[in-house]
């Protein structure tokens, strides 16, 4: 169900929303980029053009979270659970590519094998949140979303879509999640608009330039040396990890009386050293090469997709600037 | 999956409260730990598989991962920890009725179906024979399904070698034999003399119809193998358990894996031609 919605009466819905839901969005901040922010005015909610430097990710597997909690006193201790975060959530804003990385997530940490490991809390995160996506208008140099099988208009993920078309916003429903939170705004769309929104979706699909083509194993190139210079820039940062939405490495860290869940990543050498010193992957060349395999070939061969959105943000935030796209279309396969 | 209780209300990371019941000094570095679940109910119905392994919480220190090294036709669930980093120190300093967290079991375990009918070499160093000692147990236990059982266990020094009150009980077994097997020669020392790929060419087991069961350091694993399929195993017929730095157990974390195999849980179980196809080194 599609209507056509003055943006005003958008931000009087969020405004609305927030007496009894928590409501997440896009924020601008000051010189450091957008954000997404659990918001308390609905005139912070940024629905431009430009990406969030985070993604949506951080919501459903938080950079630090406490799993459980542990007492240890007198020499006795024991487990216990912590109490789960339900209200219900709305977040706003969306792109494409993070709503997919999502589903992704979900084979991982709600996977549909019954015999699987359900992650209550991922999944309680879930269950709690409406996904109001934001289609794209300008991808950015560094998308490449269109050759992984994505699309900047898609709405694999979303409960809602927003398409931005100047004064309005196209509000597309597309969940009874999506219903509950967005049903009651005014509005039809008309045959114009209609038509006008199928241009401008073929239009955006267009303005993604950067194309991959990304094999589909990387098996034969394994043991090539290729790996070894592609990371030889590399600095182990983690920031590629830390801001993909589909990486979802973590360490169990204790403390006193917690357990918690932080984000790990292949990109540090002690993500595989051993207590004996023994170590995988010791070198960047391993270490890289794991990330574009667990990408490009791993994942594929597990779940039959890249783990990978296409999203840019490895590419943009990367202080060597090494491009993941480049480097998995390069790979030595002969 | 064997044991897999996993209720999809409950949360994976959370472990089970557990009493320690007693421990045994295996060497000056290693303990083993007997195990009991405090909701006895949740432990009449916790089953597991030879191979498979647990994550082990001290509380406020963290977790470590250990195989079970008891056979699951045991009345009692024990871990044999070495003492190496921060968990494990804290573990040796545990008393009994001390109580810890254990999740799990997890894992594949040892294909215990498809090696009936089969001669068994066991082949370990040092802790290395944690794993297989469950699986030499649960052989033992059903002793009619499987053939001759060959045990070729090694360690530094006689002073490293574990579980030495079982060896004269698998000794007396029919159909099994007991290598022992020691680095340097020692004083007293009346079995074998020199590391354990050495021993076993001298020891000449049979390669027909037999599966080769090896886990050990890396190292010796390493120079095992060669020896092992220079005798004529075939890399399908060389079984042996990995071991890589774990955190989640349940195939989420993302550390464990070679190719696009969680160790956690498709292991830690591997026979040595799918190691091959997985680019895995030794
Ligand atoms: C499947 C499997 C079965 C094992 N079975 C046994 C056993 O029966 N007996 C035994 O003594 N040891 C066993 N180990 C090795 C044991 O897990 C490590 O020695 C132990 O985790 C070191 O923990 P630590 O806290 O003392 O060291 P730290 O250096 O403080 O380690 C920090 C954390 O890193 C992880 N870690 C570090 N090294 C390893 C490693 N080699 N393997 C897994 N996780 C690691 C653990 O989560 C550990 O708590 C096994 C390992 C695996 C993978
Ligand atoms: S962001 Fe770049 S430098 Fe940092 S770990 Fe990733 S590839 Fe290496
Ligand atoms: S690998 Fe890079 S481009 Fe692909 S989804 Fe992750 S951050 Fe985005
Ligand atoms: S230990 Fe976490 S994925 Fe294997």
């Amino acid at each position: 169900m599609k209507k056509t919605v003055k943006k005003e009466a958008l931000i009087a819905l969020i405004e609305n929303l927030m007496k009894d839901h928590e409501v997440v969005s896009p924020v601008e901040t000051a010189g450091k980029g957008v954000f997404y922010r659990k918001i308390d005015k609905a005139k912070d909610v940024y629905l431009g053009p430009a990406f969030a430097v985070e993604p949506v990710k951080k919501f459903f597997l938080h950079p630090s979270e406490w799993i459980c909690g542990c007492n240890k006193e007198e020499g006795t201790a024991s487990p216990c659970p912590v109490p789960a975060d339900d209200k219900k959530r709305v977040i706003f804003g969306v792109r494409p590519c993070e709503a997919r990385g999502l589903v992704l997530l979900d084979k991982i940490f709600a996977p549909d094998d019954p015999a699987g490991y359900q992650d209550t809390s991922y999944i309680d995160n879930r269950s709690r949140s409406v996904i109001v996506g934001l289609a794209c208008s300008v991808p950015d140099r560094t998308c490449f979303c269109v050759s992984l099988d994505g699309s900047p208009v898609e709405t694999r993920g979303m409960d809602a879509v927003l398409f931005d078309m100047g004064d309005n916003f196209i509000v597309e429903i597309l969940t009874e999640k999506g219903k509950s939170i967005l049903g009651s705004l005014p509005g039809t769309i008309d045959a114009g608009s209609e038509k006008a929104l199928e241009a401008a979706k073929e239009k955006t699909k267009k303005l993604v330039v950067k194309t991959v083509k990304a094999p589909d194993s990387l098996d034969a190139s394994f043991k090539s040396d290729y790996w070894k210079k592609v990371s030889l820039s590399c600095l182990s940062c983690g920031v590629c990890t830390y801001l993909c939405p589909t990486c979802h490495c973590f360490d169990l860290v204790e403390e006193e009386r917690k357990k918690l869940r932080c984000y790990d990543g292949c990109a540090f050498p002690d993500f595989t050293l051993e207590t004996s010193g023994e170590n995988p992957r010791p070198t960047k060349k391993e270490r890289y090469r794991q990330r574009v395999f667990h990408k490009f070939d791993y994942f594929k061969k597990n779940f039959g997709e890249n783990l990978c959105v296409g999203c840019g943000r490895c590419i943009r935030f990367c202080p060597v600037k090494i491009d993941i796209s480049e480097v998995a279309a390069g790979a030595p396969i002969k | 999956m064997t044991g897999q209780m996993n209720t999809s209300n409950s949360n994976i990371y959370l472990p089970r409260e557990t009493e320690i019941t007693a421990i045994r000094q295996e060497t000056s570095d290693i303990k083993t730990f007997v195990l009991k679940f405090k909701d006895a109910a949740y432990g009449d119905a916790f089953t597991y598989r030879p191979g498979q392994f647990v994550e082990f919480s001290v509380f406020g220190e963290g977790e470590a991962t250990f195989c079970i090294s008891n056979s699951p036709t045991r009345k009692t669930i024990e871990c044999s920890a070495k003492k190496m980093g921060m968990v494990t120190q804290a573990m040796h300093e545990l008393n009994v009725g001390d109580t810890v967290g254990l999740r799990g079991p997890y894992g594949n375990g040892f294909p215990v179906e498809d090696l009936k009918g089969k001669h068994l070499l066991f082949v370990s160093g040092g802790i290395g024979l944690a794993p297989l000692r469950s699986l030499i147990n649960y052989c033992l236990d059903n002793r009619d399904d499987y053939l001759d059982i060959t045990i070729v266990n090694g360690a530094r020094t006689s002073k490293d070698l574990v579980y030495r009150d079982e060896y004269k009980v698998w000794e007396k077994a029919p159909g099994t034999k007991v290598h022992l097997t020691v680095d340097c020669r020692e004083e007293d020392w009346v079995c074998m003399v020199g590391v354990v790929p050495k021993a076993l060419e001298e020891i000449k087991p049979t390669c027909n119809g037999s599966v080769a069961i090896v886990c050990g350091p890396p190292i010796m694993i390493r120079f095992t193998i060669p020896v092992l399929e220079k005798m004529g195993f075939c890399p399908e017929s060389i079984i042996t358990t990995l071991e890589m730095k774990m955190k989640c157990g349940l195939g989420k974390c993302g550390r464990c894996n070679i190719g696009n195999h969680y160790i956690c849980k498709d292991g830690p179980v591997f026979n040595y031609a799918k190691l091959k196809e997985l680019h895995y080194e030794l």
